[in-house]
């Protein structure tokens, strides 16, 4: 499945989950916040949310800032 | 310590808040953020890059017990993207706090504080603790505690600078007519300058670059640390008034020359 990941393109192997997604980036669950095509996906519902192709998705992470 | 700061429900024993940015690595914030002994920091969010896992301070930050994080909408450039960042902050936080900042112009970074009224308007009813980064204006800052920001953080003078108080005597209205806490936010460089926005009755400071890129960061951290509750302490004492003319401390009898 074709897949846009931060403004890359990726081609998605597993079975469309948020979770296995993130296992193939090597990103950690608890550690990242999500938007599928712009929407904040809260992590109580990736479980529900079934990736589509062309699908473009913002995984984000917390980083030093003021 | 100092007397607990109240912002909305939530109570802080430190009257410091730490931004996370510029330092030379994590273990060198850490280390600044346990030796300030604050318990508000703020984070920002980037894009998941598995090249710099280093860079994801969630680990690192999550393990020091009695800090509650407060992420930053950096980045954005309108009241939308600061809701999205907002929201997405909220994600990993788990903490009602949000530091609103919209600054367009990377070559000031002032605030701008139309988009930033309106995005405030949207967190509060989202039930953010919503703390604004805004111009010293007095009129902005009561309009944002109309519309139930949890407090503001009036900056001291451009972030990054080191320039200190300049906008001091604004600061100083917004204190006057504030009724939500007040947040010295940017520009202070010294613990001498946070001990004197506590003195003029500021309820918290926020540094970052003042920490981070003093020479030795955990020291700085403890410096302002003590400049901080100096400051707060001194508020409480009651500070004397001042006066025109000379006071003296000492009797001014004539007894030297009495026998001339």
């Amino acid at each position: 499945m074709k897949l846009t990941v931060n403004g890359d393109k990726h081609e998605h192997r597993g079975d469309g989950s948020i979770e296995t997604l993130l296992e193939e980036l090597g990103a950690k669950k608890e550690h990242t916040a999500l938007m599928v095509n712009g929407t904040v996906i809260p992590s109580e519902d990736w479980n529900a949310t079934a990736l589509k192709e062309n699908d473009e998705i913002e995984m984000l992470v917390f980083v030093g800032g003021g | 310590m100092n007397d607990v700061l109240k912002i909305g429900d939530q109570e802080l024993g430190s009257r410091l808040f730490l931004g996370t940015g510029k330092f030379s690595g994590t273990q060198a914030m850490i280390d600044a953020v346990k030796a300030s002994g604050t318990e508000l920091v703020t984070v920002a969010l980037r894009r998941f890059n598995r090249d710099q896992a280093e860079d994801d301070l969630y680990g690192p930050l999550s393990q020091l017990e009695k800090v509650r994080l407060m992420p930053n909408t950096s980045g954005a450039m309108n009241a939308k993207e600061a809701v999205r960042a907002a929201v997405l902050g909220r994600e990993l936080s788990k903490s009602p706090f949000v530091k609103l900042e919209i600054h367009p112009n990377p070559h000031h970074l002032l605030p701008d504080p139309i988009e930033t009224y309106e995005a405030a308007i949207e967190l509060v009813k989202q039930d953010f603790l919503v703390l604004p980064y805004i111009p010293a204006d007095p009129v902005l800052a009561k309009r944002l505690e109309d519309i139930g920001c949890a407090a503001v953080m009036p900056l001291g003078a451009a972030i990054g600078t080191g320039k200190g108080l300049s906008t001091a005597e604004m600061i100083k209205i917004i204190i006057r007519d504030a009724n939500v806490p007040v947040v010295v936010d940017a520009g202070l460089r010294s613990p001498s300058e946070a001990a004197c926005a506590l003195e003029m009755g500021c309820d918290a400071v926020l540094v970052n670059s003042a920490i981070a890129a003093a020479e030795d960061p955990a020291a700085m951290g403890a410096a302002f640390k003590t400049g901080v509750e100096a400051g707060r302490m001194a508020r409480n004492a009651g500070l004397m008034p001042t006066s025109e003319v000379a006071v003296a401390s000492s009797p001014l009898t004539s007894f030297l020359s009495a026998n001339d």
